[in-house]
């Protein structure tokens, strides 16, 4: 019979510390990860953009590294409204996943009839439970998360990060 | 006469919070599914199609097809694969089956899906769900478990159609009360009156408790066949795969379908094919088991549907037709909201009910069943799965 070795260990100690990617809840934006790094890299500047189609014309979102309407991959960056209407909305007192802080409010927006996209979820930050109505306008806020390393070579090195949400247009 | 597919058989495990690894529960659907048809051995087994979606995350079981015939002593020479469109799994893994089957590809097909929901803590399950929508756009903006997004869908038909709470509340009555008489629910053997599901705690306006589906652990198992094979493993009538539709139009919010999030054309499309190929219209469905993971999604699928006229799915369910003296019961095993929701195994739940429904031996047997219709979406409202059954196979 063999001898029962013990130790008192709670959890994974062997993560400790450490950065694990599939447990992220943004994306990797690096170009060493990322082809549609430039998305990022405009929202740094304040541009909410993504990629349309040289030959048809077509405008995606999310941007891609092909057209998903004729799979030309002669791409170009456009400007999108930055503007939207709420159409209706959600906001979450209890639930939310780790790292979204509550109250969470969700909203159905509509960017008009001239805007090649013309829904879209949207998180409304910096507004109170109770404060959001329906047509209400929102706009983009930029905001920086946190940054997670990646191996390059035997160095670690370090990416910046930042996301977008909405606000509401007082 | 060209080869033709049937559900022979099945079984499910119960249904909620499992004190189980996803092998065991694996195991216990396929055990299920031999009580339920008893002449079957692991031998007669060809193929194999394993349905999940949180296995890899929750139990770290990648590669997951040929771990579960090892477990079920399957040895498998047509087809051994894992499979996974979320809440549709099964149902897409069924789709598959009839192909293969009705090709000559497979003679016998094990259909299995399982889930492993729950974890030593809890708050691990409400964050994977953000990897289940699209995880850098949606899901960043902290779309992550349903309630939310749904809670939307129900204001907008609310505010379009004038749908009303009480509406809602006849879908999570008539799905309780149906689960209440089945062992395997989630819910059993809990009854619910219009009283409590419109006095229930707050979920996300406008869902009170009653109205969101459980996440549940559970597994499911059905058998799908040749007709000639069928009558070698079973003396039951046989069930046919009539037809069957897949419609996905996006992953993504920005890529909605509808006119509001009110209307679901993809769905009213994946209805379209799986009526023509079924050679069958809504009028002729007898009974059907629809997505209700939130009670307006019933109402808005049994528009899509055809049942009734788009708009008119609260009056609809409110009329009594979705009960069992009803004109098209609908979810006579609970459906998602008593019986539960283990993603991967809801399809072959919910097929497995239709085929007792068409062999005459469920427990809220619809009298004189011929023709039935099982329905999932998958992922935010991104995918739609429908397929349809019956005593006579399309001529």
């Amino acid at each position: 019979m063999a001898d029962l070795q013990t130790a008192k260990i709670v959890g994974t100690p062997a993560l400790e510390g450490t950065y694990i990617a599939e447990m992220d809840i943004w994306p990797l934006e690096c170009p060493e990860f990322n082809r549609n790094y430039q998305f990022y890299d405009n929202l740094r500047e304040g541009r909410f953009t993504t990629t349309r189609c040289k030959k048809c014309g077509h405008t995606a979102f999310p941007p891609g590294v092909i057209c998903p309407r004729c799979w030309s991959e002669e791409l170009e960056w456009v400007d999108l409204p930055q503007r939207a209407k709420v159409v209706t909305f959600t906001e979450t007192q209890a639930g939310a996943p780790l790292g979204f802080p509550l109250p969470l409010i969700m909203a159905w927006l509509n960017f008009g009839k001239d805007s090649p996209i013309k829904h879209l979820l949207g998180r409304i930050i910096n507004c109170a439970e109770g404060e959001l109505k329906d047509d209400d306008e929102v706009r983009l806020v930029v905001f920086e998360v946190p940054s997670h390393p990646i191996e390059v070579k035997r160095e670690t090195k370090v990416c910046d990060r930042v996301f977008y949400a909405f606000e509401r247009v007082k | 006469m060209a080869r033709k597919a049937v559900i022979v058989g099945g079984g499910v495990t119960k249904f909620g919070v499992r004190e189980a690894t996803i092998f065991d529960l694996f195991q216990e659907a396929a055990k299920a599914c031999s009580d339920d048809i008893p002449a079957l051995k692991p031998s007669d087994v060809d193929g194999l199609i394993v349905c999940t979606t949180m296995a890899g995350r929750h139990s770290s079981a990648l590669n997951t097809a040929p771990l579960v015939a090892h477990r079920l002593g399957i040895k498998p020479t047509s087809i051994c694969i894992r499979l996974d469109t979320l809440c549709a799994g099964s149902n897409s893994g069924i789709i598959v089956a009839k192909g293969l089957v009705e090709s000559g590809i497979a003679e016998v097909i094990m259909v299995t899906g399982a889930e492993k929901v729950y974890m030593p803590q809890r708050w691990e399950t409400n964050y994977t769900q953000l990897a289940t929508n699209d995880h850098d756009w949606d899901s960043a903006m902290g779309l992550g478990v349903p309630p939310p997004f749904f809670a939307m869908i129900a204001k907008m038909h609310m505010k379009r159609y004038g749908t009303t709470k009480e509406q809602m509340a006849h879908v999570s009555v008539a799905n309780y009360n149906y689960g209440s008489t089945n062992p395997k629910a989630h819910f059993h053997p809990k009854t619910l009156t219009m009283e409590e599901a419109l006095s229930a705690r707050l979920i996300a306006a406008p869902f009170g408790l009653y109205d969101c589906c459980p996440l549940s652990d559970g597994g499911s198992a059905v058998i799908i066949s040749s007709a000639e094979r069928a009558r070698e493993l079973s003396d039951r009538p046989l069930v046919y795969i009539r037809g069957t539709g897949q419609h996905a139009t996006h992953s993504m919010s920005a890529g909605w379908p509808g006119e509001t999030l009110a209307e679901w054309p993809h769905l009213k499309r994946a209805a379209e094919v799986a009526y023509k190929n079924a050679r069958v219209s809504p009028r002729d469905i007898d009974v059907a088991q629809t997505h209700d993971c939130f009670t307006i999604s019933e109402i808005i699928e049994v528009e899509e549907l055809g049942f009734c006229k788009k708009g008119e799915g609260g009056a609809y369910v409110a009329s009594g037709a979705i009960n069992i003296d009803g004109e098209r019961p609908t979810n006579t095993d609970g459906g998602l909201l008593s019986h539960g929701h283990p993603f991967g195994a809801s399809g072959a739940r919910q097929s497995l009910e239709l085929c007792k429904q068409l062999q005459g031996r469920a427990i809220n047997q619809v009298k004189g069943a011929k023709i039935a219709l099982t329905h999932n979406l998958s992922g935010t409202c991104a995918q739609h799965t429908v397929v349809i059954y019956g005593t006579e196979p399309v001529k």
